[in-house]
C-alpha cells in the first residue's frame, strides 16, 4: 500500500505555500529542473517547517549534514518526498559564537541520532534534546573535544582520556530489581562489536538500550583533504557487504558536483552489478534468519547460494564484493553481452532453488512459530523515526530510492516494490524473498537489452561545489553528501547509511520479547554496524 | 521434519576438498598482486597509483608488502606496465619471527583448535568471508576448527578491523583473557597494518600495534581459503606464504 | 552430679541474678553481663535436661498449694527435657552473641531493660515447659507472651515496631484465650489440675468435647506456632525485632506453640479418629507451602526467613498430623516414627534458623541494610559470616549430610506410609500433603539460592556495601557452635533417634528404634537376637557397609515389612559425608598434583569486554524469583501500584515505572473478610444509633417486652 500524501502537492506548490506561511524567516530558492527546492531558514521556525514538511506534507527526512566554515556552522536538512515532490535542503545557518540549535527532533523525530551524532562531533547543543552525549564518543573521551571540528588533528590517536568512576548508563525502567542484561561488545560466534543494555526485571525484557560507535573509524573525518579516488576507496570499504551500492552512491554526488553525464551503458551496467549485490546480500541475510533459528538445513541451503553467488561475482568482476568497478562518471570494467546473459541465465537457475527454499520454509510451522509477532514495528513507529529499506517495507512504508528519486536509468526498468503490513519478523523475510525476485526480474530485463556504448565519459576534472548522491542500498536509502574544493580534494563527505537510521529504530522491536527472541529480532533486522558507525 | 533431511541428502556435498587437494572452482579467490620483474620506466606511475603505499622499487622489481593490499586493482586496471596477477589463495604467513621460535601452535592442536573471533572495527567483507568458513562449502568443523564466544576455551584469537578506538580496551581483554598457549591470527588488510583506515585517532592502523600478532591473512577482505590456510599455518599444517613479495632468493620476511 | 531440682533452682536464681545486675548495671557493660549469666543459665538448663533426657527419670516436684486451685507442680518429663535442651540449645549462643550484637543500641534505648526482659523471658520459657499443672502452665504462658511482645517492641521508635509488636500481642493473647479454654474444657472433664491428673482423665469424653479441645488447642497454639491461618503477626514480627530476639523468637518461642499442641493432643488428650490428624496435616502442608512461597518473592533478608519459619513449622506440623493419623488408626510404630520426625525437624529447625538469624543481624548491624537488591559481594568482606550462613541455609533446604536433611527424608517417609492406611480419603490428603511436601523442599532451595547468592556472591550493589566486615569472634564463635550441631545432628543421626525415641515413646506406647536404626551391627548388642537368615539378607543389602573401617552405626532404615522384605528406605548421612570427604579431598589432591607444574593465572570474570561491568549489570534477587512470581501468580495477585510511561515529545521514552504490592494470601483471604464482614455489621448495627429519643425509648419498651415474654414462655 502506498503512503498517501496528505495534500497533492508538487514542487512549485511548495515553494508558493511556504512563501506564503512564513514570509520573512523562510528565504526560498527553487531549483525545479534538478528537483529540488532550496530554502534557508532561521532558528525561530526552522522547527516548525521541518515538522510541516514531515507531518504535514509527508515528506521524508533523509539526512542531516553539518558543516563547519571559519565563523560559523552551516546545518542542512535533507527531505525528501515521492517523484513529483522532489527533494528540500533546509539551510540554516548558526555562528560559531551562539550556544544553541533548535532541536527538530521532538517533531521529526528521525533527525534524533542525527542531532546526537552532531553533538559529540561537532560540539553543537541542540536545545531541550532529551539525550545528548555518550553517542559516538564513549564516556571516556573527554568533553569538549570534537574530533569533527578542524582543528583536531585527526591523524594521530588520542590518548587523553577520562575515566569518571561514576559514569552510569541511561536507565529507562524504574522498577524495583530492575537490573540491565549487558550483551557485549564481544558476544555471539561472528557477531560485530556492539553493546546492548537489555533492561528486565527477570521476565520479559522490558527495554533494549543498545550502545554502537564501537566501530567507529571516522571515515567522514578521514576522508577530508584526500582525493575523489582515495575517498572512492573509503566509500567502497566502510561497508563491504554494500560496497557497490555506496560507491555508486558517492560516485553520483562527485557526477552531480562535476554535471558529467553516465554513458547508458554504464548505467545499465550500474543497475545489473547493483541488483546482484542486493540479491546477494538478501541470501545472505536470509541465510542469517534461519542460523538465528537454529535451522541448520535451511541455513545451508541459503549459504550455498550465496557462495554461489559470490563465486559468480568474483569469476566476472575479478572481486567476490564488487569492490573497484566503480568510478566517477561510469564504470571501470565492461562485460560482454553473452558473458552477461550467462550468467544470468545461471542467476535464474540459483533464483528456482531460493523458490523452493521459500516454499519449504513457508511450510515449516515450528520456524514460522519464532518468526511470527516477534519484533514487530507498527507503520506509525516506522513513518515517525524514517525507517528506510526492507524493514520498513515490512510495516507498509514502500518508498524506494529507485522509484522515487531514480537513477541510473531505473525509470527504464520494470520492478515492484513488495510491501506487507505486519511488521514482524516473518514480514521482513518475506520481502527479502520478494525483493530477492525482483532482483533477479532486474537482472534478467537488463541483460537483455543492454546499450552498446562507452562505459566511461571522456575524462573530466572535479570543480569546486557540493552535491547529494544517493542511493538505494539493499539496507536501504544511503545518502552521501560530498563538497569538494578547488583542486578536486573532498572538503567534507556526509554518509548517512541505511543502517545508521534503522538501528534508531531496533529498539521498537526489541520491546516487551523474551530474550531468547534476541538474536532472531537481531538476525531479520539484519543490520550492520559496520555500516552505521563508519 | 523430514523434508529437510531429504533436502539435505538431496543437496548432496558440497564441501571443498581443501586442504586435501588444490580447490579449482572459479571465483574462490580475487587473487593478489604479483609483483613485476624489471618493469622499467611505467613502474613510479604504478607504484604511485597504490593507495596505502604497498608497492616499493627495489633493483629491478616491484616489490609488494601485502599486508597493505587493499584489492582496489589499480595496479592492474587502467595502467601501463600493469602488474601480474597471481590466482590462488595461500596467502597467509608467519609475522613473530625473530623472537620466538615456534610461532604456531603445536602440533596438539592440530585436530582440535578453538577458534574466538573479535571484531574489532572490520567492515562487512572480512566478516562475511569469516562467516563463510563454518558454512557448507567450506566446513572448517571436518578440520578440527570450532568457534567459541568465550575467550576462556580459544587458542587461538582471530581479529578482523583495524582495531578502532574503542575497540581496542576489548580486544585486549579478550586476548588477556584467553589461557596459555594462545595465538593470534591478524585476518585482512585493515588488521596487518591499518587498510584504507591507516592510522587515525579511531583507529590503531592494525592489530600488531596492540597485541602481538603470529599469524596474518592478507587480502581485502581474504577468501575463506586464505582464512583457512591461516588457520593450518597456526596449526603447523601448512606451510606459510611470504606476506611481502619479494621475488628474490633471500626471501627476508619483514616483521 | 546435682539433681534435676536442683539445677532448676540454681537456673531460676540466675535468671533473678541476671535481672537485678541488668538493673544496677550501667546499659555499657549490661551485653556483657547479659551475655555471661545467660550463657551460665543456658548451660545449667542444658544438664538439667539433658540429665532428665538421657536418664529418662522424670522429674517431679509440689510447689505452693492455693487455695480452689490446687497445687502447683512442676515436672519434667522426657517431652519438656527436650523442649528444655533444645531451648538451651539456642538461648546459648545467641546470648553470647548478644554481648557483640547489643552495642549497637547503646544511646538510643535502655539496655537495662533489655537485660531485664531477656532473662525474664528465658525464665518463663523454661517454666511452661516444665509446669506440672494448668495454672502454672497459663500463668508462665502469659509472662512469655508478654514479655516475647516487650522484647520485639525494643525498637518502639519505629512505627512498623509497634504495629507489628502490637498485631503480634493481640494475635497471641487471642490464641491463649483458645488454648485457655481448650484447657479449661480438659479441666473440666477431669476434675483436676495437675497434668499428670488429667492424663489419667475421664474414661468418658464425648466427641463434641474432643473436638472442642483439639481445635480450640491447636488453633490456639497454632498462632504461637506460626501455623496457616494464624500466622499474619510472624512475617512482621519477627524482622522488625533485634536480631537476637529474631533467633529467640523463631527458635524457642514458636517451639511453644508446637509443645503446647503435642501436650494437649497427643499427651493429655489423645486422639482417637482420623479426623484431627488429617486437619493438622492438612494446616501443616498449607502453612509449608504458603511460607515457602512467600519467602520466595521476599527480598527483605529476615522477612525471608520469617516467611521460611512458617514453612519449618508446617514440616514439623506434617510430622505431628501424620503421627496423629497413625495413632488414631492403630498403627503405632509409624506413629512413632513421625512424632519422631516432627520433634527432630523442630530441633533442627531451632538450630538452623538461630544460626541464619544471627547472620542476618551482623549483616544488618555492619551495613544497615536487608534489602538483598541492595548487597552483594559480601563473602569477600565477612568470609566466616558467610560460611556459617550457607551451613545454616544447606541445612535448611534440606541437603545431606547436615541436619535438615534428615528429619525431611523421615518425615517425607513417613507420609509414603500411607500406603498402609484403609481409607482412601486419608490416602488422597497424604498423598496431597506429600506432594507439596515436595515442592515446598524445591522452593526452598530456589529461595536460598537466591537469597546467599545475592547476598553474599557477586558484586556489591550499592554503596553501603562498602562497610561491610567481618564478625568479631565472640559473635563468629556461637555461629560456629551452631554450625557444627547442625553437623552433628546430621551426620549422626543414628545416635540421636533412640534419644528421641525415648522421648516419644511415652506418647505413643511403642517403641520405633528397632524399625530406625536396626540392632544388627556387629557392635550392637542386640545382634544376636536376630535370626541368622534375617540379618544375612541385610548384610547382602550392604547394611554393614563400612562398618569395619567405620565402628558406630551409620545407616537409618525405615524398617517395614516382615523378614520377607525387610529394608524398605535407607540413607547414612554419615556415610554420605565420608564419601563427600573423599571425593572432595580425592579431587582437591589430583588437581593440585596436576597442576603443581604449570603457573595459576586469576584473571576476573569474562563479561563480554566490557570497559566496566557495573553492579547494575548483574542479577537481582527480585529478578531471580520471578518465574516463582509468575508461575503462582494466582496466589500472589499482585497489585499493580504503578505502570507508567513518562515520555518527552512522543518518541523520547525517558521513563518506565512499574510498582508491584501483595498482599499476603492469608491477610486478604481469611482477615480481610472477616475485618470487612465485622466493618459493615457494624455499619449495619450502627444504624441502630438514630439519634432521637424516641427511637431509644421504643428499643427500651421492646426488649423489655421480649424479656418479659420470653420468662412467661419458660
Amino acid at each position: 500500500m502506498e503512503r498517501l500524501l496528505h495534500d497533492t502537492v508538487s514542487l512549485n506548490n511548495l515553494s508558493e505555500e511556504i512563501a506564503l506561511r512564513w514570509p520573512e524567516q523562510v528565504r526560498v530558492n527553487p531549483d525545479l529542473q534538478n528537483g529540488l527546492c532550496r530554502m534557508e531558514c532561521e532558528a525561530s521556525v526552522l522547527t516548525e517547517v521541518c515538522s510541516w514538511l514531515f507531518s504535514k506534507m509527508g515528506y521524508s527526512f533523509a539526512s542531516l549534514i553539518v558543516e563547519e566554515e571559519p565563523a560559523e556552522f552551516s546545518l542542512r536538512y535533507i527531505f525528501y518526498g515521492d517523484l513529483e515532490n522532489g527533494q528540500v535542503h533546509i539551510l540554516y545557518r548558526i555562528l560559531k559564537t551562539k550556544a544553541t540549535v533548535p532541536s527538530i527532533s521532538h517533531f521529526v523525530h528521525a533527525a534524533d541520532w542525527h542531532e546526537r551524532e552532531a553533538e559529540d562531533l561537532f560540539g553543537l547543543v541542540f536545545e531541550d534534546h532529551p539525550r545528548l552525549g555518550d553517542f559516538v564518543l564513549h564516556e571516556e573521551w573527554p568533553e569538549g573535544v570534537n574530533p569533527m571540528r578542524t582543528d583536531f588533528d585527526a591523524s594521530k590517536l588520542y590518548v587523553h582520556r577520562e575515566v569518571n568512576p561514576y559514569w552510569r548508563p541511561v536507565r529507562i525502567v524504574q522498577a524495583p530489581g530492575a537490573f540491565m542484561m549487558p550483551i557485549g561488545p564481544i558476544y555471539s560466534d561472528f557477531a560485530e562489536s556492539a553493546h546492548f543494555l537489555l533492561e528486565t526485571v527477570g521476565e520479559d525484557v522490558i527495554r533494549t538500550i543498545p550502545r554502537f560507535f564501537y566501530k567507529y573509524r571516522g571515515v567522514e573525518k578521514i576522508a577530508e583533504g584526500r582525493t575523489i579516488d582515495e575517498v572512492l576507496l573509503l566509500a567502497e570499504r566502510f561497508s563491504g557487504t554494500s560496497a557497490f551500492a555506496h560507491s555508486l552512491a558517492f560516485c553520483q554526488a562527485v557526477e552531480e558536483i562535476s554535471r558529467v553525464e553516465v554513458p547508458p551503458r554504464a548505467g545499465a551496467l550500474r543497475i545489473f552489478l547493483a541488483e546482484l549485490e542486493r540479491l546477494r546480500h538478501h541470501i545472505a541475510s536470509i541465510a542469517g534468519i534461519c542460523g538465528s533459528t537454529a535451522l541448520a538445513v535451511a541455513t545451508s541451503q541459503a549459504s550455498i547460494l550465496e557462495e554461489e553467488l559470490l563465486r559468480l561475482c568474483c569469476a566476472l568482476t575479478g572481486h567476490r564484493y564488487l569492490f573497484g568497478l566503480n568510478t566517477p562518471g561510469g564504470v571501470v570494467m565492461d562485460f560482454s553481452n553473452e558473458a552477461l546473459r550467462k550468467l544470468e541465465d545461471t542467476i535464474q537457475g540459483l533464483f528456482k532453488k531460493l523458490e523452493e527454499l521459500k516454499k519449504m520454509l513457508s511450510f515449516s510451522s515450528s520456524f514460522l512459530d519464532r518468526l511470527e509477532e516477534v519484533g514487530t514495528v507498527s507503520l506509525e513507529s516506522g513513518v515517525s523515526y524514517g525507517l528506510v529499506g526492507p524493514i520498513a517495507r515490512a510495516s507498509g512504508i514502500t518508498r524506494d530510492l529507485r522509484r522515487v528519486l531514480p537513477y541510473s536509468g531505473y525509470e527504464k526498468v520494470e520492478f515492484i516494490i513488495p510491501c506487507e503490513q505486519e511488521g514482524d519478523g516473518y514480514a521482513r523475510l518475506r520481502i527479502l524473498f520478494s525483493e530477492a525476485k525482483q532482483s533477479a526480474n532486474i537482472i534478467s530485463q537488463v541483460a537483455s537489452s543492454l546499450p552498446p556504448g562507452p562505459i566511461l565519459p571522456p575524462p573530466f576534472a572535479v570543480p569546486r561545489g557540493a552535491a547529494l548522491g544517493w542511493a538505494e542500498a539493499p539496507k536501504g536509502a544511503t545518502f552521501h553528501w560530498v563538497r569538494t574544493a578547488e583542486d578536486g580534494r573532498v572538503v567534507r563527505y556526509r554518509v548517512t547509511p541505511p543502517s545508521f537510521t534503522n538501528w534508531h529504530g531496533f529498539h521498537l522491536a526489541a520491546e516487551d520479547f523474551a530474550f531468547q527472541d534476541f538474536p532472531i529480532i537481531m538476525a531479520t533486522f539484519g543490520l550492520s554496524n559496520a555500516e552505521s558507525d563508519r | 521434519m523430514s523434508k529437510w533431511v531429504l533436502k539435505g541428502l538431496q543437496t548432496g556435498i558440497k564441501t571443498t576438498s581443501y586442504p586435501g587437494r588444490e580447490e579449482l572452482a572459479s571465483g574462490v579467490s580475487p587473487g593478489l598482486p604479483g609483483g613485476k620483474k624489471e618493469p622499467g620506466d611505467e613502474a613510479l606511475p604504478v607504484i604511485s597509483r597504490c593507495p596505502t603505499h604497498s608497492l616499493r622499487q627495489a633493483e629491478q622489481q616491484i616489490l609488494l608488502d601485502y599486508r597493505r593490499c587493499i584489492h582496489c586493482f589499480r595496479c592492474v586496471r587502467g595502467v601501463q606496465g600493469a602488474l601480474d596477477w597471481n590466482s590462488g589463495y595461500e596467502w597467509a604467513g608467519s609475522i613473530r619471527t625473530n623472537d620466538d621460535t615456534t610461532p604456531k601452535l603445536g602440533k596438539a592442536f592440530g585436530r582440535s583448535l578453538n577458534i574466538l573471533f573479535v571484531d574489532g572495527g572490520a567492515c562487512g567483507a572480512c566478516l562475511s568471508e569469516l562467516e563463510q568458513i563454518n558454512k557448507p562449502f567450506y566446513n572448517i568443523h571436518r578440520l578440527g576448527f570450532f568457534i567459541t564466544p568465550t575467550p576462556r576455551e580459544a587458542d587461538i584469537l582471530l581479529v578482523a578491523g583495524p582495531v578502532t578506538d574503542h575497540m581496542e580496551f576489548s580486544v585486549q581483554k579478550a586476548f588477556a583473557a584467553m589461557p596459555t598457549p594462545k595465538r593470534v591470527l591478524a585476518v585482512g588488510a585493515c588488521a596487518l597494518s591499518g587498510g584504507i583506515f591507516g592510522t587515525s585517532f579511531a583507529s590503531a592502523g592494525g592489530v600488531p600495534k596492540l597485541i602481538r600478532v603470529d599469524v596474518g591473512v592478507p587480502g581485502c577482505p581474504p577468501p575463506p581459503l586464505a582464512i583457512i590456510h591461516g588457520l593450518l599455518l597456526a596449526v603447523s599444517r601448512k606451510p606459510p606464504a611470504s606476506l611481502t613479495f619479494s621475488g628474490s632468493v633471500d626471501g627476508r620476511k619483514n616483521s | 552430679m546435682m539433681e534435676t531440682g536442683n539445677f532448676l533452682v540454681l537456673f531460676l536464681s540466675l535468671c533473678g541474678i541476671g535481672v537485678i545486675l541488668s538493673a544496677l548495671f550501667r546499659d555499657r557493660k549490661n551485653p556483657l553481663i547479659l551475655a555471661w549469666v545467660a550463657s551460665l543459665a543456658a548451660i545449667v538448663i542444658l544438664l538439667a535436661s539433658g540429665k532428665v533426657l538421657l536418664s529418662g527419670q522424670p522429674f517431679q516436684v509440689e510447689l505452693w498449694t492455693l487455695p480452689f486451685s490446687g497445687k502447683l507442680v512442676l515436672a519434667m518429663d522426657r517431652l519438656s527435657a527436650l523442649f528444655v535442651f533444645v531451648t538451651g540449645l539456642v538461648f546459648l549462643p545467641v546470648s553470647i552473641f548478644s554481648a557483640g550484637y547489643m552495642p549497637k543500641y547503646l544511646g538510643r534505648y535502655n539496655l537495662k531493660t533489655f537485660g531485664a526482659f531477656y532473662h525474664v523471658l528465658f525464665g518463663a520459657t523454661v517454666l511452661v515447659l516444665v509446669s506440672g499443672d494448668i495454672l502454672s502452665f497459663l500463668l508462665a504462658w502469659e509472662t512469655a507472651s508478654i514479655f516475647c511482645y516487650l522484647l520485639v517492641n525494643f525498637e518502639h521508635d519505629r512505627e512498623d515496631t509497634t504495629r507489628a509488636g502490637f498485631l503480634m500481642f493481640a494475635m497471641s493473647e487471642a490464641g491463649t484465650l483458645a488454648a485457655a479454654v481448650a484447657l479449661l474444657l480438659l479441666v473440666g472433664a477431669s476434675g483436676a489440675l495437675e497434668l499428670r491428673a488429667l492424663r489419667a482423665g475421664p474414661a468418658e469424653v464425648s466427641q463434641t468435647l474432643r473436638w472442642s479441645v483439639f481445635l480450640l488447642s491447636f488453633f490456639g497454639f497454632g498462632v504461637k506456632a506460626g501455623l496457616v491461618p494464624v500466622n499474619s503477626w510472624l512475617p512482621r514480627a519477627h524482622p522488625v525485632a533485634p536480631g537476637n530476639v529474631s533467633a529467640v523468637l523463631s527458635g524457642v518461642i514458636v517451639n511453644l506453640g508446637i509443645y503446647g499442641i503435642m501436650r494437649v493432643n497427643v499427651d493429655l488428650l489423645p486422639v482417637i479418629s482420623a479426623g484431627p490428624g488429617l486437619v493438622v496435616l492438612l494446616v501443616g502442608a498449607l502453612s509449608a507451602l504458603v511460607g515457602v512461597l512467600y519467602a520466595n518473592i521476599e527480598h527483605n533478608l529476615k522477612t525471608m526467613l520469617a516467611h521460611h519459619t512458617v514453612e519449618q513449622m508446617g514440616i514439623v506440623t506434617i510430622g505431628l498430623g501424620a503421627g496423629l493419623v497413625f495413632v488414631a488408626t492403630g498403627h503405632p510404630v509409624i506413629a512413632t516414627i513421625a512424632f519422631i520426625a516432627a520433634v527432630y525437624h523442630m530441633t533442627n529447625h531451632s538450630l538452623y534458623k538461630a544460626l541464619l538469624f544471627m547472620s542476618a543481624a551482623w549483616v544488618d548491624t555492619t551495613i544497615g541494610v536487608r534489602d538483598m537488591d541492595r548487597l552483594g559481594g559480601l563473602i569477600k568482606r565477612m568470609p566466616w559470616t558467610a560460611f556459617f550462613f550457607l551451613i545454616g541455609a544447606i541445612s535448611l533446604v534440606a541437603l545431606p549430610p547436615f541436619n535438615g536433611f534428615v528429619s525431611e527424608w523421615l518425615t517425607l517417609q513417613v507420609l509414603l506410609r500411607s500406603a498402609e492406611l484403609s481409607s482412601t480419603g486419608a490416602k488422597i490428603v497424604f498423598a496431597l500433603c506429600g506432594a507439596g511436601l515436595a515442592l515446598t523442599a524445591a522452593l526452598a532451595v530456589t529461595c536460598f539460592v537466591k537469597a546467599f547468592a545475592m547476598s553474599f556472591l557477586g558484586v556489591g550493589r550499592s554503596s553501603e556495601v562498602a562497610q561491610a566486615r567481618e564478625a568479631p569472634r565472640s559473635m563468629v564463635a556461637p555461629m560456629a557452635m551452631l554450625a557444627a550441631l547442625c553437623l552433628l545432628l546430621g551426620v549422626l543421626p543414628t545416635y540421636v533417634i533412640p534419644v528421641l525415641d525415648e522421648v516419644v515413646t511415652p506418647l505413643t506406647g511403642t517403641k520405633a528404634v528397632d524399625a530406625l536404626v536396626p540392632p544388627f551391627f556387629a557392635t550392637s548388642p542386640q545382634h544376636q537376637e536376630l535370626s541368622p537368615e534375617f540379618a544375612a539378607e541385610f548384610h547382602d543389602l550392604g547394611a554393614q557397609t563400612g562398618q569395619g573401617f567405620f565402628p558406630g552405626r551409620g545407616l537409618v532404615v525405615l524398617h517395614r515389612g516382615g523378614e520377607k522384605n525387610p529394608v524398605v528406605f535407607a540413607m547414612s548421612t554419615s556415610y554420605t559425608l565420608i564419601v563427600l570427604v573423599l571425593l572432595l579431598g580425592g579431587t582437591f589432591v589430583l588437581v593440585r598434583g596436576l597442576t603443581r607444574a604449570r603457573k595459576v593465572k586469576r584473571q576476573p570474570a569474562w563479561d563480554g569486554g566490557v570497559r566496566r561491568l557495573l553492579p547494575e549489570m548483574t542479577y537481582t534477587a527480585t529478578a531471580f524469583s520471578n518465574p516463582v512470581r509468575v508461575v503462582f501468580d494466582a496466589i500472589f495477585r499482585p497489585s499493580t501500584v504503578e505502570d507508567t510511561k513518562e515520555t518527552v515529545a512522543e518518541h523520547f521514552r525517558t521513563a518506565i515505572k512499574n510498582g508491584r504490592k501483595e498482599v499476603h494470601i492469608v491477610d486478604r483471604s481469611v482477615f480481610h473478610p472477616i475485618v470487612e464482614f465485622m466493618q459493615s455489621t457494624s455499619v449495619l448495627l450502627g444504624q441502630m444509633h438514630s439519634g432521637s429519643v424516641n427511637v431509644y425509648t421504643a428499643y427500651v419498651i421492646i426488649s423489655l417486652i421480649v424479656v418479659l415474654i420470653v420468662q412467661m414462655l419458660l
